[in-house]
C-alpha cells in the first residue's frame, strides 16, 4: 500500500465522524506527522473532542483526556507519588499525561502554573516529578483546545506559549450539507460509537516521519520562505514578526505537506497551505492594524511574491 | 474611537511646539491675553492627552469663540484691518488645539500652521524672519510626519530628521520654482493698516521733527553706486523740498498750488558722465524717493518734479528698488520764473520780526547775495550756537527765540532760520529735507542710510548759479557733515539714547561691528536678489541667460528644470527598490504569466505557480495540458532541482522555451 493511500484512508476515516472538514483533518495529521502539537481554538460544540478522539483511533494510539479547570494542579496531569504502607515506600502513580494522544480540553481555563507544566512536557517529551525524570511514550501528541479568549474566566496563553504549538486550527461551522448528513444520523449512535478503524500503525508513522526528513527544499523555496519571514519583521503592520522557530515550523510543516501530497520536494503552495495554521498565532498585529493573525498571513502572502522580485 | 484616528503623542508634542514657534514672531503685535490663550490651550490639550481633563463641550467651545472675538474687538477696537485679522487667526489656531481629537483636526491645524507661517511676511520680510520661517516650516512638517508614524509613541527626533530630509530634497525644486515660475500679480490685496503708519521724513517740517526722527536706528535705504562712492560730505539725499512756510511749519507745494505752466519740470541736458546708483528703500507709505542732486530715472513708475526730485506714483507699501543717475554739479534753474520767485520769497507777515530785521540789516551791509549768505553762515559760526539733539521748545515767533535766546538747535532749526533770513532779505530760498551721509559698508561697498541720518538744509537761488545748496548745520557743527551724527553729538551722549540695545551704539567693538556689517551686506543681497526678484527682473535675468523668450520655450524650461531637480530624488527612490536581476528561468516564467494575462488570466500577487496553473487551466481548458506541462517544468527546475541532472535541466529548459513559443502562436491565433 502506498504511503499516499494510507494517509488518504486515514483522512477519509476521520472524515466519517467529522463531516466536511477534510482540510482541517489533513492539517491536524500534518501537525502530528511533523512531531508538533496542535491547538484548536473554537467555540464549544464544534467537534474539537471528536477530531482528537478520531485521530487517536485511526492511529491506534492510546488516548486520554483532561478537562482543564481553574483548580487543576500540575500533579493532576503529571502524576503523583503515593506512600504505600505495605512495602513502606513511595510509588509513582503516573498522571494522564503518560499517553500517546492527550486531549487538553479548554486549556485556557486553568491557571498559568498548570498550563506551563503541560507545555514543558510538550517541549521536552519527558516529565520530571520529585527529582526523577520519566520519558513520555513516543509518539506523544497533545491536542489542546481553547475557547476564544474574550470569553470570561479564561487565562489566555501568552504568545511565548502559543509558539509551542506547531499549529493552531479553527474548525468553524460545518457546511450545511455536511450538517444535514450529521443530523440524519441514527439517533443514539455517538461519533465515538462509529468504531473507527486504525489506518496507520506505528511503523507507518515512522516511515512517514523519515520520508519528511528526506524532502528537498530548493534554494528558490528557501529564498521565498526567507522573504516571507523578512517581510513579517519589517512591514509596519506587524508588531511581532516570525521568529526563527516560526520559520523552522513553516519549513517542517511544508515538508510534511509535500510528503502527504506524495512529492519529494517542497513547492510554494505547500508553504501557502500550511501558513494560516502555522503562522497566524505567531504573528501579532501592530496596534494600528485592524486585522488579526489570519489577516496578517493573507497580507504576507499577497505582498511577497513567489518569484524573487 | 478608532486607533487609526488618534493623534500619536509624538505628533501632539511637535504640534504644540510649532504652535508656539509660529506665534512667537507675532508677540509684539498681539495683546497679552492671546498669549494666555496659547498657554491654556497647550495645557488643556496635554491634560486631555493624559486623560485628566476632557475635550470641551459644545457650549464651552461656543463661549470660547465668542470670548475670543470680543477680546479681539476690545483690544483693537475693530475687527477689520491686518492686525486684528491676524490676531483672530492666531487665537483660533490656539483654540483649535483644544478640540484636536482626530487626525482630520490635526490636518486642519497643520495646514493652518503653514498659512500662519506665511502671514508673518505681511509684517516683515527680513532675512532673519525668513530663516525663522524655515524653522517653522520644518517643525510643522515634522508634526505632519509624526502624524503618520503611529508606532512612535514617544516624543523623539526621528520625525524631525525625516522632515528635514524631505525639505532638503524639496529645496532644489523650490529654487526652480522661485526663479522660473511666472510671477502672477496679486489676486487680492491685503489692507495694510498700521498703528505706526508712516515712517521717515514727513511732508511738513516743524522744529523738532527731524531730531525726533534721529532717535531711530532703522535703515531708511541702501544705495549701491556703480563707480566710486562720493565723499560723505557730498551725499545729500534730497527727498522733499519745502517752499511754503505757513503756521510755523515748512510744507511742500501741492500740485494745485502751482501755476499751471509750472507743473512740469523742464529737463536739463548735460553731457557729463552721471553718477549711477541703485537704491533699495524700505517701505515708507509715502511717495517720495531719495536721490542726489539733479537725478533722473528711466524706471517706469517714477516721475520727476519741478523741484528736481524723484517721485513714485504709488505709495511705498513694500520695499522698493529703483535705479537713478545724478549730475551733482548741474546748475538748477538758472532762470527763475516770476511765479517761482514769488513763491520762494513768501513769508508770513508779522512773524519773527527781530529775525527779519536782522536779515535786512545784514543784507544792507553786504555787497551781494553771495556775500550775504557768507555773512549769515559766519554769524552761525561766530556766535555761540550749539548743535544738539535735545533742543528746547520754542513758542510763537520761534526763530526770534532761537536766534536771540536759546541758540540751541538741530539741523531743522538752522535750516529754518537760515531760509527765513534769506527770504526776509529778498533772496529766494527753500528748505530741503532728506538724509545726509550714510554709513559705507566695506563688505559690499553699499551706503547704508539710517533714519538718524535725516537732515534738513537750504537751497538758495543766486543769479547766474541757480539753486545753490547751503547747509547752515555745517557752519555750526562741521563734524555732522564730515563724520556723521554720532560724532557730532558725542559729547552730549544723546546718540540713540532711547535704544540702548541698538548694535549701532557698539560700533567701537570691532568684531560686533564686523558682524553687523556682514549681516547688512547679506540683507542687501537678500533684498536685491530675493525680494526684489519681481516679474521684470525675472524676465530680464531669463532673457540674459537664454535669449529671446516665448511662452512655449518658457514652459519647456520650467518643466525641464523641474524634472532635472527631481531626477536625483526619483533616482535614489529607484535605487532603494531596485529591481534585482531575475534568473533566465524566472524571466521566462514571467513571460509565460504575461502571455497568459493577455489571454485573460492574471496571476494574482503571491499566487504560487501550481495554483495559478490550475486556475488558468480551468479558464482556458483548450490550453490546459500545455499550461500544466510548462508549470510542471518550471516547478521541477525551481523546486526539485536536486533530482535533476545537468542534461535533464537543459532538456527541460528547451522544452519550456518551445512551449512558450507555442503559447505565443496560440495567442496570435486567439
Amino acid at each position: 500500500m502506498r504511503l499516499q493511500d494510507v494517509i488518504d484512508n486515514a483522512v477519509t476515516e476521520v472524515g466519517r465522524v467529522l463531516l466536511g472538514k477534510e482540510p482541517q483533518i489533513r492539517l491536524a495529521l500534518c501537525c502530528l506527522f511533523a512531531r508538533g502539537h496542535l491547538l484548536i481554538e473554537d467555540l464549544p460544540g464544534m467537534g474539537k473532542t471528536t477530531l482528537s478522539h478520531a485521530l487517536a483511533d485511526v492511529l491506534g494510539l492510546s488516548y486520554k483526556r483532561v478537562q482543564f479547570t481553574s483548580d487543576l494542579l500540575p500533579a493532576d496531569i503529571l502524576g503523583v507519588s503515593v506512600y504505600n504502607r505495605n512495602d513502606a515506600s513511595f510509588s509513582f502513580h503516573p498522571g494522564p499525561i503518560f499517553t500517546h494522544v492527550l486531549l487538553a480540553d479548554e486549556i485556557n481555563r486553568t491557571t498559568p502554573r498548570t498550563q506551563s507544566a503541560l507545555l514543558e512536557a510538550m517541549a521536552e517529551g519527558q516529565v520530571t516529578v520529585e527529582g526523577e525524570t520519566r520519558q513520555l511514550p513516543e509518539p506523544f501528541f497533545v491536542i489542546a483546545t481553547q475557547n476564544p479568549i474574550h470569553q470570561s474566566g479564561t487565562y489566555p496563553l501568552p504568545e511565548s506559549q502559543l509558539d509551542r504549538f506547531l499549529m493552531r486550527l479553527e474548525l468553524g461551522y460545518p457546511h450545511p450539507q455536511a450538517e444535514r448528513e450529521m443530523l440524519l444520523r441514527q439517533p443514539g449512535v455517538s461519533s465515538q460509537g462509529l468504531g473507527l478503524q486504525q489506518c496507520i500503525d506505528l511503523e507507518q508513522l515512522q516511515i512517514i516521519r523519515t520520508a519528511v526528513t528526506a524532502v528537498h527544499a530548493s534554494d528558490n523555496l528557501l529564498d521565498y520562505l526567507q522573504r516571507l519571514v523578512a517581510y513579517s519583521r519589517q512591514a509596519s503592520e506587524f508588531a511581532v514578526g516570525l521568529s526563527p522557530r516560526g520559520a523552522l515550523a513553516l519549513l517542517g510543516c511544508a515538508r510534511t505537506w509535500a510528503v502527504m501530497d506524495s512529492r519529494s520536494h517542497v513547492v510554494p503552495e505547500d508553504l501557502q497551505v500550511i501558513m494560516p495554521a502555522v503562522a497566524a498565532h505567531r504573528l501579532v498585529p501592530n496596534g494600528d492594524y485592524a486585522g488579526d493573525g489570519q489577516a496578517l498571513v493573507a497580507l504576507l502572502q499577497r505582498n511577497v511574491d513567489v518569484i524573487k522580485p | 474611537m478608532n486607533s487609526q484616528q488618534q493623534i500619536p503623542r509624538n505628533a501632539l508634542v511637535w504640534m504644540i511646539i510649532s504652535l508656539f514657534t509660529l506665534a512667537a514672531p507675532h508677540v509684539s503685535r498681539l495683546p497679552l491675553w492671546v498669549l494666555a490663550v496659547y498657554g491654556v490651550a497647550a495645557l488643556w490639550r496635554s491634560m486631555v492627552y493624559r486623560g485628566l481633563w476632557s475635550f470641551p463641550g459644545r457650549l464651552a467651545k461656543l463661549a470660547l469663540i465668542l470670548c475670543a472675538c470680543a477680546g479681539i474687538y476690545a483690544s483693537y477696537g475693530s475687527m477689520q484691518g491686518l492686525e486684528p485679522t491676524v490676531a483672530l487667526l492666531l487665537t483660533a489656531f490656539a483654540l483649535k488645539l483644544i478640540e484636536l481629537a482626530r487626525r482630520k483636526d490635526a490636518y486642519v491645524l497643520l495646514f493652518l500652521g503653514y498659512f500662519i507661517c506665511i502671514s508673518e511676511f505681511l509684517f516683515s520680510q527680513e532675512l532673519l524672519i525668513v530663516l525663522y520661517s524655515v524653522l517653522n516650516i520644518t517643525l510643522i512638517t515634522t508634526a505632519l510626519v509624526a502624524l503618520h508614524q503611529p508606532a512612535q509613541h514617544r516624543f523623539n527626533g526621528g520625525s524631525l530628521r525625516l522632515a528635514a530630509v524631505m525639505l532638503t530634497q524639496a529645496f532644489p525644486l523650490m529654487l526652480v520654482l522661485f526663479f522660473l515660475f511666472p510671477r502672477i500679480g496679486p489676486l487680492w490685496s491685503v489692507p495694510i493698516k498700521r498703528h505706526t503708519a508712516k515712517t521717515g521724513v514727513s511732508d511738513a517740517m516743524q522744529p523738532g521733527d527731524i531730531s525726533h526722527l534721529s532717535q531711530s536706528d532703522e535703515v531708511a535705504f541702501r544705495v549701491k553706486f556703480q563707480g566710486e562712492i562720493p565723499p560723505r560730505s557730498k551725499l545729500y539725499w534730497r527727498g522733499l523740498v519745502f517752499s511754503r512756510l505757513t503756521d510755523g511749519a515748512w510744507r511742500r507745494l501741492k500740485n494745485h498750488e502751482m501755476a499751471s505752466n509750472e507743473r512740469w519740470p523742464t529737463p536739463i541736458t548735460i553731457d557729463d558722465e552721471p553718477l549711477r546708483y541703485s537704491v533699495i528703500i524700505n517701505p515708507t507709505q509715502q511717495h517720495w524717493l531719495y536721490s542726489l542732486r539733479y537725478a533722473e530715472s528711466e524706471q517706469a513708475g517714477i516721475k520727476a518734479t519741478t523741484d528736481y526730485l524723484l517721485y513714485s506714483s504709488v505709495a511705498l507699501e513694500e520695499q522698493y528698488r529703483y535705479r537713478a543717475h545724478s549730475w551733482p554739479d548741474a546748475a538748477l534753474e538758472p532762470k527763475l520764473s516770476d511765479w517761482r520767485r514769488r513763491t520762494e520769497l513768501q513769508l508770513p507777515k508779522a512773524s519773527n520780526p527781530r529775525t527779519r530785521q536782522l536779515a535786512r540789516d545784514m543784507r544792507a551791509a553786504s555787497a551781494s547775495d553771495g556775500a550775504f549768505v557768507a555773512a549769515v553762515l559766519a554769524m552761525f559760526t561766530r556766535q555761540p550756537f550749539v548743535y544738539t539733539l535735545q533742543p528746547p521748545r520754542l513758542g510763537s515767533d520761534p526763530m526770534d527765540r532761537f536766534l536771540f535766546q536759546t541758540r540751541r538747535g538741530f539741523c531743522e532749526h538752522y535750516a529754518y532760520a537760515f531760509a527765513v533770513m534769506m527770504r526776509a532779505a529778498d533772496v529766494p530760498a527753500r528748505v530741503v529735507a532728506g538724509y545726509q551721509g550714510g554709513e559705507i559698508n566695506p563688505v559690499n561697498r553699499t551706503v547704508i542710510v539710517h533714519q538718524f541720518d535725516a537732515h534738513a538744509w537750504v537751497e538758495v537761488w543766486l543769479s547766474g548759479r541757480g539753486w545753490v545748496r547751503v547747509d547752515p548745520t555745517a557752519a555750526v557743527s562741521p563734524q555732522r557733515i564730515e563724520l556723521g551724527l554720532e560724532q557730532a553729538v558725542a559729547t552730549e551722549g544723546s546718540f540713540l539714547a532711547d535704544s540702548p540695545l541698538s548694535p549701532l551704539r557698539y560700533r567701537s567693538i570691532s568684531w560686533l561691528n564686523s558682524v553687523r556689517l556682514r549681516y547688512d551686506a547679506l540683507t542687501y543681497q537678500w533684498q536685491n536678489w530675493v525680494m526684489g526678484f519681481n516679474s521684470d527682473q525675472q524676465y530680464r535675468v531669463l532673457q540674459e541667460l537664454l535669449g529671446q523668450l516665448d511662452t512655449s520655450k518658457f514652459i519647456l524650461i520650467l518643466l525641464g528644470s523641474g524634472t532635472l531637480v527631481l531626477l536625483p530624488v526619483a533616482g535614489s527612490l529607484l535605487a532603494r527598490n531596485r529591481i534585482r536581476t531575475l534568473s533566465p528561468l524566472d524571466q521566462a516564467y514571467l513571460t509565460f504569466c504575461d502571455r497568459l494575462s493577455r489571454l485573460g488570466v492574471m496571476r494574482s500577487p503571491g499566487e504560487g505557480p501550481a495554483a495559478f496553473a490550475e486556475r488558468a487551466a480551468q479558464a482556458l481548458p483548450q490550453w490546459a495540458p500545455l499550461l500544466q506541462r510548462l508549470t510542471e517544468i518550471y516547478c521541477d527546475l525551481t523546486y526539485a532541482d536536486a533530482d535533476l541532472s545537468v542534461t535533464r535541466r537543459a532538456q527541460l529548459k528547451q522544452e519550456f522555451k518551445l512551449g512558450l513559443r507555442r503559447l505565443k502562436r496560440a495567442r496570435q491565433a486567439h
